[in-house]
């Protein structure tokens, strides 16, 4: 669908997703890191557990569908060669650290390129030198505080997520800046700030003091609704399964289903299973209900889940339409027959002679289809392919450039 | 200079978050978004908060507008004929539709993409569901956030390693897929400028959280390993990385001094037990993990926790407070970006919703307004769009299909 639009990504964490998004939807995408490699070939974890620069399966992951070149964007042939080349690009995104200036700025871009900038904070403002990681940057969206147990500390993702979250925002940025230029042939400048772009997981957690409601608190494990303690994963036979008690005319009927089911297996008592659970709560603000029953539910589902296993619970979720389900692990995830029936995966090379199936296809088309054109380049692997084609340099050119340690 | 998606119109049949999340970027962008809703039928995210001082009510979820703003809204019963008939002629009326059914249902009243598509045959079409339109479960399964997190593998490795997982905060697919769906519909409009192509596009959940956990799909699928849930934050692989206690309440403070550099000036402004040569490597900073978190919580734990990370920052160590909605509110960062913005509205009076989450240096924005009330441009929609004379919608209205 992208087939007509070029893109130079300077690879960094935060680029990654969204020069590979974009690869994906169909657009030529080379990513350019410095000589010695891309922050993003250091990312754990790293196939057999052996680091090198080669051997990031975060690196793999995240640029499947590019070419890769190096240039070394400090030195004035490294500069030079960057502007050549920014002239045959249609967009061009970059992450810039804190308070340093980008080494594009000295590049005059053409009239219609879309250069998309990412930065940790705003751009301009308080914390646009603060000095930012994924971690940080995460810290700051709002969602950590809420991820946890309120006896234990903050819980982070063990997936880096800033840099996922401004990535995705940073492609469909660039998507808003092409379609504009589709209709007036301009290019413009795009920015993210991986911190706002991470908020959109805290939900409306920034809302809440401004519509004059008290801050939540942590408490995944177990939401205290009228006394009772409500978890939302349960221990199941072989796992753990997600099930949720909802209430409201939508999630009570689920609920009530639910409830039903919990009884029909014998671990729940009937009378419970027959309350009106959509209007629960309100009807226990006006004294209708009683919040034991809630905790006899609980229980109930409890013991339910115990004696089910993770495809056992996912069956009876699809069967009766109900908020639940198995608790997934990668191994699972790689072996689920929904997944692998839809076509989510494709297979990719790793090394010489060894493929992996990945759940590449992030959403289908009527009338595209995301593939693998090829793996996550090798360090440089395009260099003097890039270089020849797009700016016509000689072999003795690209060998000097080598040389001096610009590329 | 107008906004990307100025005179692009976009009927949004979805609820809850995934779809109307989607059709609120493209609001941002610029389009005319039409949701379609039912007061015999509301859209759930009416009865999920904050509600504007936590009084509960279908006009007063902040929640809705965050996730609505902008959009226009007609009240119609899509099951009736007529209402149908409006869906379809809005069809004709759009370039992009969203919806997110449980998967069959749109077929099952004649609405989905073929019956569309008959009508406009440029038509971009994107519907959501927790597994998505084909494969052997995807036929009447709905789900929401919470279990796209689960079937992800996000929920198996966030908690600690004594209890239950806890997962990611909230129904966290919501808040991934959207970005799936947003950029894939853009990729669809700038094809269709190029050849008049539209398109269907169906995005599952569940499959979009996989995305952002791909590293650790690549763990099990290169090297064996099933990610598991670790408990503390941080890497294990670098130190000091960590969230350390401060004074007062549930307040945290995280700090990541990793890099040499910045352990380096963590080391010089805490001194103490941190001079220990043990901590010069970062093979004895792992090895001696415990004791050297010791001595930064020793240190953070008297102190506010915004102090510390503005000490922190002087010294150029990466830090900042571990933010609840409190801290957000009023951060300065926020504020100064434009993001939180003031809403205005009829039924309970001044909010505060987000702004877009991107910039564009040329072609503006949306301004950010509140979201719609339930059937607020009905009228305005049928008239206006629809071309329909006075007497068909009050027609339309005495036989209760505007509702």
């Amino acid at each position: 669908m992208l087939d007509d639009v070029r893109v130079l990504e300077i690879s960094a964490p935060e680029t990654m997703l969204a020069g590979r998004m974009l690869a994906d939807l169909g657009a030529d995408v080379v990513v350019v890191e410095p000589p010695a490699g891309s922050p993003g070939r250091r990312f754990a974890p790293f196939l057999g557990d052996i680091p090198g620069i080669e051997r990031s399966l975060t690196w793999q992951a995240l640029n499947y569908n590019k070419r890769g070149i190096t240039l070394n964007l400090s030195s004035p042939d490294g500069n030079a060669l960057m502007r050549d080349l920014a002239a045959r690009f249609d967009v061009v995104i970059e992450a810039a650290g804190w308070g340093k200036r980008s080494p594009l700025d000295s590049i005059e871009f053409s009239q219609r390129t879309i250069r998309c900038t990412v930065t940790p904070f705003a751009r301009t403002g308080p914390k646009s030198d603060y000095a930012a990681t994924d971690f940080t940057v995460m810290a700051a969206s709002g969602s950590p505080a809420m991820t946890g147990d309120i006896d234990r500390p903050p819980l982070f993702f063990p997936v880096p997520q800033a840099m996922m979250e401004a990535g995705a925002d940073a492609a469909i940025a660039t998507l808003a800046g092409l379609i504009a230029r589709d209709r007036d042939g301009l290019g413009q400048r795009a920015g993210v700030s991986a911190r706002i772009a991470a908020m959109m997981s805290a939900f409306g957690q920034a809302l809440v003091p401004g519509s004059g409601n008290p801050e939540s608190m942590r408490a995944q494990g177990a939401m205290v609704i009228a006394g009772a303690q409500v978890p939302s994963v349960y221990e199941c036979a072989d796992g753990f399964a997600l099930i949720t008690i909802g209430f409201g005319p939508v999630f009570g009927q689920m609920t009530r289903r639910l409830a039903k089911w919990a009884a029909e297996e014998g671990r729940l008592d009937r009378r419970i299973a027959e309350i009106s659970w959509s209007s629960f709560i309100s009807d226990l603000m006006a004294g209708k209900a009683s919040p034991q029953d809630l905790q006899a539910l609980v229980d109930g589902l409890k013991s339910l889940a115990r004696s089910k296993t993770k495809a056992e619970i996912a069956e009876a979720s699809r069967r009766l339409g109900l908020l639940a389900s198995p608790v997934m692990n990668m191994k699972d995830v790689a072996g689920y027959v929904q997944y692998r029936e839809r076509g989510l995966f494709t297979p990719v090379s790793l090394e010489a002679g060894r493929e992996i199936d990945v759940p590449a296809r992030f959403a289908q088309f009527s009338n595209y289809s995301i593939e693998i054109k090829h793996p996550a380049p090798k360090l440089s692997e395009h260099t003097a392919q890039i270089f020849e084609e797009e700016l016509g340099l000689s072999k003795a050119e690209i060998q000097a450039l080598f040389v001096a340690g610009g590329i | 200079m107008a906004a990307p998606l100025e005179g692009i119109h976009v009927l949004d049949l979805s609820w809850v978050m995934v779809g109307p999340s989607s059709g609120r970027y493209l609001a941002d962008m610029g389009a005319d978004v039409i949701k379609v809703e039912s007061s015999k039928r509301i859209d759930p995210v009416r009865t999920l908060g904050p509600f504007k001082d936590g009084k509960m009510g279908p006009e007063r979820s902040v929640s809705y507008h965050n996730l609505n703003a902008g959009k226009r809204c007609i009240a119609i019963d899509i099951r009736r004929p007529e209402g149908r008939e409006i869906v379809l002629r809005l069809a004709q009326w759009a370039d992009v539709v969203l919806e997110s059914f449980t998967p069959g249902v749109l077929e099952t009243l004649h609405l989905g993409y073929s019956d569309l598509k008959q009508r406009n045959d440029r038509i971009i079409m994107a519907s959501t569901s927790l597994l998505g339109q084909t494969g052997p479960y995807a036929k009447g399964t709905s789900g929401v956030g919470t279990m796209g997190a689960a079937m992800s593998g996000a929920t198996y490795q966030i908690g600690w390693a004594d209890r239950e997982p806890t997962g990611p905060w909230g129904p966290w697919t919501d808040a991934v897929t959207p970005r799936f769906i947003v950029a894939s519909i853009l990729a669809a409009l700038h094809r269709r400028s190029r050849t008049g192509e539209g398109c269907y596009i169906d995005v599952a959940q569940a499959e979009a959280g996989i995305q952002f956990m791909m590293p650790a799909y690549y763990e099990y699928a290169a090297n064996g390993t099933i990610p598991e849930r670790h408990g503390i934050a941080g890497s294990p692989l670098q130190a000091p990385q960590g969230v350390y206690p401060c004074s007062g309440e549930d307040r945290w403070i995280a700090i990541d001094a990793s890099d040499p550099g910045h352990w380096d000036a963590l080391r010089v402004l805490i001194g103490g037990k941190l001079r220990d040569a043990k901590f010069d490597t970062i093979i004895g900073r792992l090895r001696h993990r415990a004791e050297l978190e010791e001595p930064i919580a020793g240190w953070t734990h008297e102190q506010e926790a915004e102090a510390i990370e503005h000490r922190l920052q002087a010294a150029g160590v990466p830090a900042h407070v571990v933010s609840g909605g409190g801290d957000l509110a009023r951060d300065a960062d926020l504020l100064e970006a434009g993001h939180l913005n003031k809403i205005d509205d009829p039924v309970f009076g001044q909010a505060v919703i987000e702004g877009p989450r991107f910039s564009l240096a040329r072609t503006c924005l949306s301004a950010t307004r509140r979201g719609p009330r339930i059937g607020e441009h009905t009228k305005e929609v049928l008239a206006a769009v629809l071309g329909m004379p006075e007497t068909e919608i009050a027609q339309l209205g005495e036989s209760g299909v505007l509702v």
